[in-house]
């Protein structure tokens, strides 16, 4: 158990810092649990007294007597019981949401190598089923525990004491063995149970993977190929629960037969005993209720510890979560989210920290996590305040990855990287990135609104600002022409919209922020010259009084920034200015000449004809 | 964000016409369904049993004080041999009602995923993933309950509760009409109790699917909320929807906490009405009290039953609405595409022409406007324009993911409808815009599931691409393991292993839709030049903005918002002195001069 505790400490104390919180809940829940377990272990007696009164022929008052004492207990047991279910599994759904919003808000700070290295699905799975199981914990497995172990002490007291210390053995006879059984039952049960979760997710994973790439298995007829596969993932889903079952099915079928025995027993001895007027006929039937109310419980235990097991498994891999380092600094998401809201509402309106553009990288060597091979060797470099950037190199040799590290997705060492005369690491997270515009490679964007995909979320612009943010990225004249303008909706991912489109949005996306730094990352690979050229237009008086860092495979694109950077295989191997570079006559003469050799020829060819 | 699911939990459909077509699937399965509903009746006759065995030992030996070991012992054994059959007996159901389950259930998925296979891009435009996912698998999923359990198990305590009114009237009429007094009320309490529980039960489920579709969108592009520091924004929007979960969640406790338990005290009176109504018989000597003892165990008895019907009107009623969504997918067949049908062919020549086509995604926003062109077989084919003017629609079109409007395509001559979709598609390979990898590894990227390409045509048609260079590098080479999309590539290795799988798929047509954006110039050289060497008597189509690279094309489109302008070589585009020729000066301007 303390090896267990060890492993699943941040959990556990998220955990009782809720119950601290709702400890007056829990408190009243509790003791109102305990009554209500004592009332109804008395119903069965109450029932046996009304059968003796009549049997014994006595008085109808004394029958009525009883018959009230039976409706009142009943009554009561019923407003109690509704009292602490309110009280004890209506906190856990409170748990519930808690740890949801916790989880959510601690997924928000972990690094983009803990997204490179699961699976959306999987991490879905835990939002969803693994709190429900830790929840369940709390409400079923809990309050089952206490209800169990009062009713069935009291029930066993009654019994020995008012009717037969013997029968009462005998009834309890089968429970050891039942209990045995069970638990191995619910152990395999477990196991095989994991094993249909296990291929439910699998098949879902490869729904998911054919839906989404949908468009490259029907570009290359892979249809019925794609069937075939998947109809294997749906027969394991059938094999497992098939197998489940064989397990399983036995279970209602051992609890019947736990009853079946007790009764059995009973019917010989205790017919005996009555017969020969050891107990009474009320006790007879008294003593049937309780066999049902003593096995309820002993029949569960498998089911608690299951449950118990399930729980203690979720919050294993919870805590794998949670005891995941955050990105240094970013906002500690645990002690700020409350449930259902912010703790400390964060004042919008005071501006953020401008950061000065003047960027330095000193010796910097890196490699992604969990990797070996080096990406980026030995990078030396300085952008002033206001200077462009632009990078070249070949697929492959680490442009982008040199731009992750400036938006800290991943993590460096001190002393490699500076912002504005600070170490990248001392710079809030925040800080820094409000102070970067960034345009990915990859332009995701989501299935919302276009004005809602610009803003980002955030509505803190005006209408202008977004159609001005549209007009230097030119793509204003096209959203308009949409039947529904900036209020259009996109696809998933941006499916509807055509490559360029999409880009573009993504560049309006960035420039909204009014950054110190904008990044563009390829960002006008998918648009033509003439676009490109506005465009760039545009971004000059953008970038004015900015630093800029400009990533391409085209020289046209980067040759006005300040400074050109030429990668490969994540070494600088040439740098300088446009003219500098062309008097190298390295690579990038070589890149210029091959984009500009045809041209030129064209020129010529132009010129003669 | 807009999620267009709410409606989707109010039926549209009739009931009974739903219900009818899912009993449907149970055809294959009728002598099995046979068989359980024989074993129904049999376990209800064991459970019927147990109590009349006890009243028989109570009212002819125990009330009259009658020591009989032996009998004991006899009625004892033969209460463990009802025990014994039952416990078998339900077993054997259990098992064969999952099979039954279980076997539908993979069926309807088979039907649904083959269906959805089959459907056309529009489907996909129109449907985000994560919602044709929980067609496939929770919504099916939902329907195992009434496959499974629901009908034979109502059937089950359909029987159930005639047999005890049976027993009840066979053993003491008036006491039998008592008990009837109080079942108008169980049904009644039970079943308003349901009403809401259902409501709420659904309600429930509705915000569970919207939680897991704002996950899945949000975990995929966290990157982005990251990068421009959006949490707090995305947080509150998650703590509403978690707040609408809980208000819901916990209304179910309430509920739960209130329907059962109401039903226990109303037994309770009613025991109580009953024992006081007996008990005045009894000690007249008109009534046995083991007869008492029986009616109250089958009063206990009788709800169960009731309340299991209702439970299972909910799951019904749930079951529908999985149901008639996947019904919905299921009947949407003008969107579906047939792979079946149509000419056969081995090898097209690769002669593609579009006749005054007219299209649009949707409606009457026409994105191309008669537009009409040849393409010869063998031809080297540039499409030049604008971003958004079109291009990427003429290659679907040409690939036949959408339908047009008006207008006509004919590839040999023949009008594309004409052919079998999957002899088409085999022979035109289009590498798109945006590039998808799966999750595997880099050689399963390259082959998808296509068995006939062995590993050294991966080989050579990496090499082809200049992917060999950094897939060789990898720890794993071919094998290295590819992420979710690819993530763990730059973005030009993954366009490049998506170029690389059309090459090794060797079509009769190559469709290059800007395959090379992100891709550095010197690998983009080489591979041109390959591809000019393997491309002799393929039709080759490429879009591209550079115009250098279509410069040595055969023939050049130029489109302007969904009209074609010129088409033509090189040099006579830039005799005209045209769009091209605008275009082309413009570009060279910027590039050399300035
Ligand atoms: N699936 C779709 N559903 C609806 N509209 C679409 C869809 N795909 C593209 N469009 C629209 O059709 C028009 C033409 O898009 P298309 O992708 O053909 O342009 P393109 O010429 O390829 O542009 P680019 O050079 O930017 O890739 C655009 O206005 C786009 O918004
Ligand atoms: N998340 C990651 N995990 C591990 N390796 C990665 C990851 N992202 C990129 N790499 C590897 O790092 C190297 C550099 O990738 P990067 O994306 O920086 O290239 P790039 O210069 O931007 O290329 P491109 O021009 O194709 O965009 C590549 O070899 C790539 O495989
Ligand atoms: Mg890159
Ligand atoms: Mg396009």
């Amino acid at each position: 158990m303390g090896l267990l505790r060890s492993y699943i400490v941040k959990t556990t104390q998220l955990l009782w810092e809720f119950i601290k919180q709702f400890k007056w809940r829990y408190i009243i829940g509790m003791i109102v649990l305990l009554i209500t377990s004592f009332i109804s272990s008395m119903i069965p007696k109450i029932t046996g007294y009304v059968t003796d009164s009549i049997n014994d022929r006595m008085p109808a008052s004394v029958t009525n007597k009883y018959l009230l004492m039976l409706v009142a207990a009943t009554v009561a047991v019923f407003v109690l019981r509704f009292t602490w279910r309110y009280f004890l599994v209506g906190s856990n759904r409170y748990l519930e949401c808690y740890l949801r919003e916790k989880l959510f808000a601690h997924m928000q700070t972990l690094p983009a190598s803990f997204y490179d290295n699961n699976k959306t699905g999987d991490l879905i799975a835990y939002a969803i089923n693994d709190i429900q199981a830790i929840r369940r914990v709390f409400g079923f497995g809990f309050t089952s525990i206490l209800d169990g172990v009062v009713v069935n002490t009291i029930s066993i007291m009654i019994m020995v004491r008012t009717i037969s210390p013997m029968l009462t053995l005998m009834a309890l006879a089968p429970a050891p063995i039942i209990v045995l059984v069970i638990y191995f039952l619910r152990k395999k049960i477990r196991e095989r149970f994991g094993m249909v979760q296990k291929a439910f997710a699998e098949m879902s994973g490869k729904v998911q993977e054919s839906i989404s790439g949908i468009r490259v298995i029907k570009a290359f007829a892979q249809e019925e190929e794609e069937v075939e596969d998947f109809l294997k993932y749906n027969q394991v889903r059938v094999d497992t629960q098939m197998s489940l079952t064989r397990v399983s099915a036995v279970l209602g079928p051992v609890t019947q037969l736990t009853f079946g025995i007790s009764t059995v027993l009973f019917i010989i001895y205790g017919g005996g005993l009555v017969a020969k007027g050891v107990i009474s006929l009320g006790d007879y039937v008294a003593f049937s209720s309780y066999i049902m109310v003593i096995m309820g419980p002993i029949v569960s235990i498998g089911r608690i510890i299951d449950v118990w097991q399930r729980g203690i498994a979720s919050i294993q891999r919870l805590d794998r979560i949670f005891c995941q380092s955050s990105e240094k600094d970013a906002e500690n998401a645990l002690a700020t989210v409350s449930l259902f809201g912010l703790n400390r509402q964060v004042e919008d309106s005071q501006p953020v920290e401008k950061l000065r553009g003047h960027i330095v990288i000193r010796d910097l060597t890196f490699a992604y996590p969990g990797t070996d091979k080096i990406v980026l060797h030995d990078i030396n470099l300085e952008i002033k305040e206001g200077e462009t950037l632009g990078i070249l190199g070949r697929t492959g040799s680490g442009k982008t990855t040199l731009v992750n590290l400036l938006l800290r997705l991943y993590e460096v060492e001190d002393g490699h990287i500076f912002i504005g005369g600070r170490d990248i690491n001392h710079i809030p997270l925040k800080v820094l990135r409000e102070n970067i515009g960034y345009v990915p490679q990859d332009n995701f964007l989501f299935s919302t609104t276009i004005k809602d995909n610009i803003q980002f979320f955030k509505p803190i612009y005006s209408d202008s600002q977004i159609e001005d943010a549209a007009k230097m990225a030119g793509i204003y004249d096209e959203i308009i022409s949409f039947p529904e303008g900036f209020n259009t909706v996109v696809g998933e991912r941006g499916v509807t919209l055509s490559g360029g489109q999409k880009q573009r949005i993504s560049i309006a996306r960035a420039i909204i922020k009014d950054p110190s730094i904008l990044i563009l990352d390829d960002s006008l690979s998918a648009v033509d010259t003439k676009t490109e050229q506005r465009i760039l237009e545009n971004l000059k008086n953008v970038l004015k009084g900015r630093t800029g860092i400009v990533i391409s495979h085209r020289v046209s694109v980067v040759r006005y920034c300040d400074h050109i950077i030429f990668l490969d295989e994540g070494r600088i191997i040439e740098r300088g200015t446009h003219e500098e570079l062309m008097r190298l006559r390295g690579a990038y003469y070589n890149l210029y000449t091959s984009q500009i050799e045809q041209a030129e020829d064209n020129l010529l060819l132009q010129a003669r004809g | 964000m807009e999620y267009r699911m709410d409606n989707e939990y109010v039926l549209r459909r009739p009931k009974k016409a739903l219900f009818i077509r899912l009993l449907g699937y149970f055809k294959p399965y009728l002598p099995l369904l046979a068989l359980n509903i024989l074993f129904a009746f049999l376990i209800n006759g064991a459970a019927l049993i147990k109590p009349y065995i006890i009243k028989h030992v109570i009212d002819n030996y125990l009330a009259l004080k009658i020591y009989a070991p032996d009998v004991f012992m006899r009625m004892g054994l033969l209460y463990l041999a009802v025990v014994l059959a039952g416990c078998a007996l339900t077993y054997s159901q259990t098992y064969i009602l999952t099979y039954i389950g279980q076997k539908i259930m993979y069926d309807m998925r088979k039907q649904l995923f083959t269906h959805i296979q089959n459907m056309s891009m529009k489907f996909f435009d129109r449907n985000s993933s994560g919602r044709i996912l929980t067609r496939v698998t929770n919504d099916v999923e939902a329907l195992n309950e009434i496959f499974s359990g629901v009908l034979v198990n109502s059937v089950k305590d359909i029987i159930m509760i005639l047999g005890i009114i049976a027993t009840m009237f066979a053993l003491d009429a008036s006491l039998a009409l008592i008990s009837m007094g109080s079942i108008p009320l169980i049904v009644l309490v039970t079943f308003i109790y349901r009403k809401a529980a259902r409501k709420n039960f659904l309600r429930m489920k509705m915000l569970i699917g919207r939680i897991n579709g704002f996950l899945a969108e949000n975990i995929s592009g966290m990157k982005l909320v990251r990068i421009f520091h959006r949490e707090k924004e995305k947080l509150q929007e998650f703590q509403k929807l978690d707040k609408e979960y809980f208000d819901t969640s916990l209304r179910e406790v309430i509920l739960n906490s209130l329907g059962r338990p109401i039903i226990e005290v109303i037994n309770t009176l009613i025991i109580a009405v009953m024992i006081w109504y007996a008990s005045g018989r009894i000690t007249g000597g008109h009534l046995e009290i083991g007869v008492l003892y029986a009616f109250i165990t089958y009063i206990r008895q009788f709800f169960a039953p009731i309340n299991e019907i209702a439970e299972f009107y909910t799951s019904i009623q749930s079951a529908l609405i999985s149901a008639e969504r996947i019904f919905d997918v299921l009947d949407t067949r003008e969107l579906s595409e047939d792979m079946k049908t149509g000419k056969h062919v081995e090898r097209i020549r690769g002669e593609i022409e579009f006749k005054n086509v007219w299209f649009a995604y949707d409606d009457e926003n026409w994105v191309l406007k008669d537009v009409s062109f040849k393409i010869e077989p063998g031809e080297t084919v540039a499409f030049v324009g604008a971003t958004g003017s079109g291009k990427s629609t003429i290659i679907s079109l040409m690939a036949r993911f959408y339908d047009i409007q008006k207008g006509k395509i004919l590839i040999d001559g023949v009008d594309i409808r004409e052919y079998n979709l999957k002899d088409l598609r085999r022979q035109i390979a289009v590498v798109m815009q945006d590039v998808f990898l799966f999750s595997g590894d880099i050689k399963s990227n390259i082959r998808l599931r296509n068995s006939s390409i062995t590993d050294e045509d991966i080989m050579r048609a990496a090499k082809l691409v200049c992917a060999d260079r950094f897939i060789e590098s990898l720890p794993n080479k071919y094998d290295e393991e590819v992420k979710e999309r690819g993530c763990t590539f730059s973005a030009g290795q993954r366009q490049l292993i998506s170029f690389a799988r059309a090459v090794a798929f060797d079509p009769a047509v190559f469709v290059l839709d800007e395959a090379t954006a992100n891709i550095d110039t010197e690998t983009e050289m080489a591979i041109q030049q390959a591809m000019a060497n393997i491309s002799g008597g393929r039709t080759t189509i490429i879009i591209a903005h550079r115009l250098s690279t279509i410069r040595n094309a055969d023939k050049i489109i130029v489109i302007d918002k969904g009209r074609i302008k010129e088409i033509g070589t090189h040099d006579e585009l830039i005799k005209k002195g045209g769009l091209y020729r605008q275009l082309y000066e413009k570009q060279l301007v910027y590039q050399c001069i300035a």
